[in-house]
């Protein structure tokens, strides 16, 4: 019987130890697009819990077109998981509409600013629209221009460099268009680009201009940013030197650099690891920074960061806070990032692993001197509607240069068009 | 005891009253679960969706009534009726090309030849493949200048033309792969009705001297008719649900030239977030194909033999 009794206690002991562990446990709600990266943030889970006893990070990963959809709705019912991934294409909407707690105070208070990059910070702010910091950035992505160095060894060209003018390029790509078997078909382009964002925009801030007009939110690009677009443009119609929209419509765009169709192009840094992937292994190919227009004076990079945000609704907002930190920098390795994102912890960044000199480009350091530069996008709320992006690329300003360069437009008809079109589609969104 | 006469035929009676309730409410519970499903998942969203073509909702916020706006923009915007000619254009050449491919294959492989079963899993192999990689796999077939299609009409002296880079002919390049997917499918629909055809008809023809044309249009292509119009129906509504391969080849593009209310709809509600307006565009859509579909019964009587 004393035994029974004995027993029973026990049990009742045991039982109120895990019911008062499971009552102190604070849960937190982490959701990410990133499905490759599920298991390195369960890792990452462990090893905060570890370190912060009596937290629980439950992680939902979702695929990207399904976070959206669903994140939304939460938002839309006030139900955000604590801490969840933001794009840098939706946080002025997302700041706008209350759905972002305000970071501005744990940015100014509690974060040792030596150790980021600022700048990237900084054009998270800009982005969202409000002065204030509404996401926590974890990666930056900027824009570069990607060489083949190969073909300009052949050409007997020296590789482009920071000073690099719109003239050197122009002379450049002009000399790389080449029909090898003289059968009248180009069988190598000097440049490829189309409508994309990544494919203009670049040239626009290298130019110092702008595509918006920030206070009244209109699209109203100035001088120096059509000057961008008609140099691009030219390109395909006049000099020859880059092939038509039509012309490459078969292609993954992201294949036809690594391929070796075209011996230059501007897209995003993270291209990289798709060109290490597509090109041919012993192809030596560089990135180096957009070349400067008659305007230009290197002072902005055209790059946008990937960020953390924490619900306005959560219970937890310090532990969110440091969770959030967490995942934005000590927490992190950088095998954890997609060759030509640059962390914004600068440990991470900074560390000589990131430069992978063992592979192609050769030339990494050119991103971290980009983090450090003030920052340019064009994004704003309805902009993938009216900069047509991803499956609505075909419309927008995206589809109205892929007819200019495709000969079913005029470029003055182009512009005059997109600045009717544009105009209304924002006037939609910032009534 | 005493026992009234009638007691048997009361109890079968109200045997039978029992059995009236039950019989009347027993289908009913065999068919909740379908009509649970319809209402749930079809005609709740279906209002919800119609309520919502009135409304502005970002999905963020809380939808805005805003009366017709929605429908006002559509008939404004010229890229939405070019959308709409878009769509009318792919329907056209989608239902004309499966019916005639179709039709032609279903006659094909009703011979009885050696080897017609591979021929009928061969012809029918498109349908079940994804469109996905129908659409990968095309897109390298009609590569400008890469593409085995474009390399071979070089070879034989013609100059090629972008299939799907040209806003031009892109449409009728999209509308042609998605006939040479779907034809295996409208050709087992021909070929049961083929076989549906009494042999004691056509042998009546032959005896009464009619020749294999003859034989084919004055009595096969009428006695098919019951046939063609189901297919024909289907077809019109399968042509509007055109999604995949223009996502996979095109994604409306170029310049909008490949857009169709399908894929207007979808990026309009998962791209823009626009659900007020894709609702609304989904509605326009609706109508469409209900009048489409609405006509061809009308005419119906015109031209279906459905007695022989």
């Amino acid at each position: 019987m004393k035994r029974v009794k004995r027993s029973l206690l026990l049990l009742m002991v045991m039982s109120i130890t895990v019911f008062s562990v499971i009552a102190e446990e604070t849960i937190l709600e982490w959701w990410s697009w990133d499905v490759e990266l599920k298991a390195r943030n369960e890792a990452i889970i462990k090893k905060f819990e570890a370190e912060n006893p009596g937290v629980k990070i439950n992680l939902t990963t979702l695929s990207t077109s399904e976070y959206w959809t669903k994140i939304r709705l939460l938002a839309n019912q006030k139900k955000l998981p604590d801490v969840f991934e933001m794009s840098s294409g939706y946080v002025e909407e997302w700041a706008r509409d209350g759905l972002l707690l305000d970071l501005t105070p744990y940015v100014n208070t509690s974060l040792n600013k030596n150790d980021y990059y600022m700048s990237v910070f900084e054009a998270g702010k800009d982005i969202a629209g409000q002065g204030k910091y509404y996401a926590f950035p974890f990666a930056l992505v900027t824009t570069v221009l990607f060489y083949n160095m190969d073909m300009f060894d052949k050409a007997g060209l020296a590789y482009p460099n920071a000073n690099w003018t719109w003239d050197d390029f122009k002379k450049a790509a002009k000399k790389l268009t080449i029909d090898k078997n003289n059968d009248g078909t180009i069988d190598q382009w000097g440049f490829w680009f189309y409508g994309r964002y990544a494919h203009i925009e670049p040239w626009i801030y290298s130019n110092n201009g702008e595509l918006l007009d920030r206070k009244t939110m209109t699209y109203n690009p100035d001088a120096n940013a059509v000057e961008a677009m008609r140099f691009l443009t030219d390109l395909v119609l006049k000099d020859k030197s880059a092939p038509s929209k039509k012309a490459m419509s078969a292609f993954r765009q992201q294949d036809i650099f690594p391929q070796g169709i075209a011996a230059m192009w501007v897209d995003g840094s993270w291209n990289i690891d798709n060109n290490r992937t597509v090109a041919d292994k012993k192809t030596r190919w560089g990135i180096a920074e957009v070349p400067r227009g008659p305007n230009g004076t290197n002072k902005y990079v055209n790059g946008w960061p990937d960020y953390f945000a924490i619900s306005p609704y959560t219970k937890n907002t310090e532990l969110a806070w440091k969770f959030t930190k967490y995942i934005c920098g000590e927490g992190l390795s950088l095998d954890m990032y997609m060759a030509g994102k640059i962390p914004t912890y600068r440990k991470l960044a900074e560390s000589p692993d990131f430069l992978q000199k063992d592979k192609m480009p050769p030339n990494m350091d050119i991103l971290l001197k980009q983090a450090n530069m003030p920052m340019k996008s064009s994004y704003s709320i309805g902009w993938s509607e009216w900069r047509g992006y991803g499956a609505a690329e075909s419309v927008g300003l995206n589809g109205i240069i892929d007819a200019i360069i495709d000969g079913d437009m005029s470029f003055d008809n182009g512009m005059k068009t997109a600045n009717e079109s544009i105009n209304k589609i924002l006037k939609r969104y910032y009534r | 005891m005493l026992i009234p006469k009638n007691t048997n035929k009361q109890r079968t009676n109200v045997g039978k009253h029992r059995l009236a309730w039950y019989n009347s409410i027993y289908p009913w519970l065999l068919l909740l679960p379908t009509l649970i499903g319809l209402i749930v998942f079809r005609i709740l969203p279906i209002a919800g969706s119609f309520y919502l073509s009135f409304t502005d909702w970002d999905f963020l916020r809380a939808p805005q009534f805003i009366g017709m706006d929605n429908f006002r923009e559509a008939f404004s915007n010229p890229s939405f009726l070019q959308v709409v000619a878009n769509t009318l254009l792919f329907s056209a050449l989608y239902v004309t090309g499966i019916m005639i491919i179709g039709l032609f294959l279903a006659v094909l492989v009703n011979s009885k030849v050696p080897g017609v079963s591979f021929f009928r899993a061969a012809f029918y192999l498109p349908v079940v493949t994804s469109a996905v990689a129908v659409g990968i796999i095309w897109r390298w077939i009609l590569s400008p200048n890469y593409g085995i299609l474009n390399n071979f009409l070089q070879i034989i002296g013609i100059n090629p033309p972008f299939w799907l880079g040209d806003k031009s002919i892109a449409l009728f390049t999209v509308s042609f792969i998605q006939v040479w997917k779907m034809s295996g499918y409208y050709m087992i629909m021909f070929l049961a009705g083929l076989q549906d055809i009494p042999i004691s008809v056509k042998e009546a023809a032959l005896v009464d001297g009619a020749n294999s044309r003859q034989l084919f249009f004055r009595i096969t292509l009428p006695m098919l008719s019951p046939t063609t119009f189901f297919v024909l129906t289907i077809a019109i509504i399968d042509s509007f649900k055109n999604f995949e391969l223009i996502y996979t080849m095109t994604r409306g593009g170029p310049q909008n030239a490949t857009n169709t209310l399908v894929y207007d709809v979808y990026l309009n509600a998962f791209v823009h977030y626009r659900m007020g307006y894709s609702s609304a565009v989904s509605f326009i859509l609706l109508l469409g194909v209900g009048l489409i579909t609405y006509l061809n019964f009308k005419m119906k009587k015109r031209w279906v033999n459905s007695e022989y």
